[in-house]
């Protein structure tokens, strides 16, 4: 019942199947360019995937983007997730209240919340701001949906219990309900990663100068697929430094 | 007479559209374990939680030492088969949940916790995690949870039913030895006669639901008789075990409409 880890655990021989299984996808790429059965102008080159990235590394340009896309991701993760994990701890407190705002919640999770990025725009304004709100409200969303799912999962029982011994509601929740719903705001974090990612690519599509989601956006505009390419691998590490940093908090937040 | 500890006078409960229980009226005494049996579905959980005052009765009255329950006060300790230990919390920190919730100062709270744990048998597990422990073990750390606030009355909802044979007994023996040792009282709901009788000096027979007090069976067991293995060998555990037999009613779910 309670989420748990996917992933975990160092295996060398794992490690080496993952290794051969990227490469061979690379190697039937670049065949594919080279025999002429793929066209470099559409699907790009490993080997200018490749050379281009080393430019974009010496010229210290990938790391400016990917610095600047992941600090509006991480921003954006931290401050959703935690208000998110919050909103629907706090919603148990009060079942009047939660019933009332529980169509809006629904709603708000039914609309691509991506609809809502030109309007964050206007409020944010072009620049790093504007992309962390996109972020935050992404993961706000799923974390508050999320841990409020949560709170209703918790033992009815247990709340007996906790009343039976003259716990007050708050009591209850700070006691029983809150650490009980851990699993799930920890599980809400993994899918954030994401979320996060999305936000601050998103907004960087929409407008920037810098950023991930500018390079591969500008560099798509340009047909430079090699440069496209390049930013949605960096993309991929980053994502996977981040899942590191989620398993890392899971690992501690754990009761059990 | 010996002291009245709780008493409930013309108890009944109705949800929407279903009569729970009704007309339930009986006094517990100090150091009295009262069983009550009755077919599935006749209100004997429902009727716990109007004693607990989780639940308001449609009418009657519940007291405890003579004061009227009125909401869940902590005035009584109830324990339920699921033994609802808090698995992020230590065995110590469960047992000290209740005190917690009083309000009563940690380093107290903590000397009450472990003079109990220590009592009981579960010294050397205060720093263990629910999880590591077995269903007896646990069962026994509720136990002492629901004892930590010193509560006069004790309910007990079915606590043995999900245990093996062996370990049932053993907590039988050691449940009732402790409420009579520390001078409490306690009500028992079962669906074991054997348990019932066993435990209890009286046994409370529901009719199928509504639930209301068919017959009272006053339990007399040759006084050296202890042992609950050896309880029921004896003629006296078979004649109670007949009696209450055959004024239980079928379960509602079988019963003709
Ligand atoms: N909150 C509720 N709303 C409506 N009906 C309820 C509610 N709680 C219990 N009931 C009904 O009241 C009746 C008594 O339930 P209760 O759980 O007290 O029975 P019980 O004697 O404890 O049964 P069992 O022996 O199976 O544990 C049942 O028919 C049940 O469906
Ligand atoms: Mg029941």
């Amino acid at each position: 019942m309670t989420p748990s880890r996917k992933w975990g655990g160092f295996s060398p021989a794992l490690l080496a199947k993952q290794v051969l299984l990227v490469a061979g996808i690379l190697a039937a790429w670049e065949w594919g360019v080279r025999s002429g059965v793929m066209a470099a102008y559409i699907y790009g080159q490993p080997s200018g995937i490749y050379a281009k990235a080393r430019g974009l590394i010496a010229s210290g340009e990938l790391l400016t983007h990917t610095w600047v896309t992941a600090q509006e991701a991480v921003a954006g993760f931290l401050i959703g997730s935690t208000l998110g994990s919050l909103c629907g701890l706090l919603l148990w407190l009060s079942p009047g209240f939660a019933a009332v705002v529980r169509p809006v919640m629904i709603a708000i999770n039914g609309v691509p919340k991506i609809a809502l990025a030109p309007l964050i725009i206007v409020w944010f304004g072009i620049g790093m701001e504007a992309k962390i709100a996109i972020a935050a409200i992404l993961t706000f969303i799923v974390s508050l949906i999320a841990t409020f799912a949560g709170t209703r999962e918790v033992d009815q029982d247990l709340i007996r219990l906790m009343r039976s011994l003259g716990a007050s509601r708050f009591q209850t929740w700070r006691k029983v309900v809150a650490p009980a719903t851990l699993p799930w705001i920890v599980s809400a974090l993994r899918l954030n990663v994401g979320f996060a990612l999305i936000g601050a690519v998103v907004g960087e599509y929409i407008s920037a100068k810098e950023g991930l989601g500018y390079l591969v956006y500008f560099s798509g505009t340009l047909y430079d697929l090699n440069a496209v390419w390049t930013g949605i691998f960096a993309l991929m590490a980053l994502a996977l430094v981040l899942d590191r940093c989620v398993t890392f908090i899971e690992q501690k937040a754990r009761w059990a | 007479m010996k002291d009245v500890v709780l008493r409930a006078e013309g108890l009944s409960l109705s949800f929407p559209g279903v009569l729970a229980f009704r007309a339930i009226s009986f006094a517990l005494h100090r150091r009295e374990v009262l069983a009550i049996v009755g077919p599935s579905g006749c209100g004997k959980s429902s009727l716990f939680n109007v004693i607990a005052g989780l639940q308001a009765p449609s009418e009657g009255r519940v007291e405890v030492l003579g004061q009227p329950v009125a909401g869940a006060t902590g005035h009584v300790g109830y324990m339920l088969q699921k033994d609802l230990l808090l698995p992020w919390r230590s065995v110590l920190d469960n047992v000290l949940l209740g005190l917690e919730i009083r309000g009563v100062k940690r380093a107290e709270a903590e000397a009450r916790a472990r003079a109990l744990i220590e009592a009981y048998g579960l010294k050397g597990f205060e720093a263990a995690k629910p999880g590591t422990l077995s269903g007896g073990m646990r069962q026994r750390v509720a136990f002492m949870r629901t004892l930590a606030p010193d509560p006069e009355v004790v309910l007990l909802d079915e606590p043995f039913s999900a245990l093996d044979f062996q370990t049932k007994l053993l907590l039988q023996r050691e449940v009732q030895s402790i409420i009579r040792e520390r001078a409490k009282s306690a009500i028992l709901v079962t669906h074991d006669i054997g348990e019932a009788i066993v435990m209890a000096d009286r046994v409370l027979v529901l009719s199928r639901r509504p639930g209301t007090i068919k017959s009272t069976h006053v339990i007399a067991l040759p006084d050296a008789v202890r042992d609950p293995v050896e309880a029921r060998r004896t003629p006296e555990f078979q004649a109670h075990f007949d009696a209450i037999w055959s004024d239980l009613d079928q379960p509602v779910e079988a019963a003709p409409r």
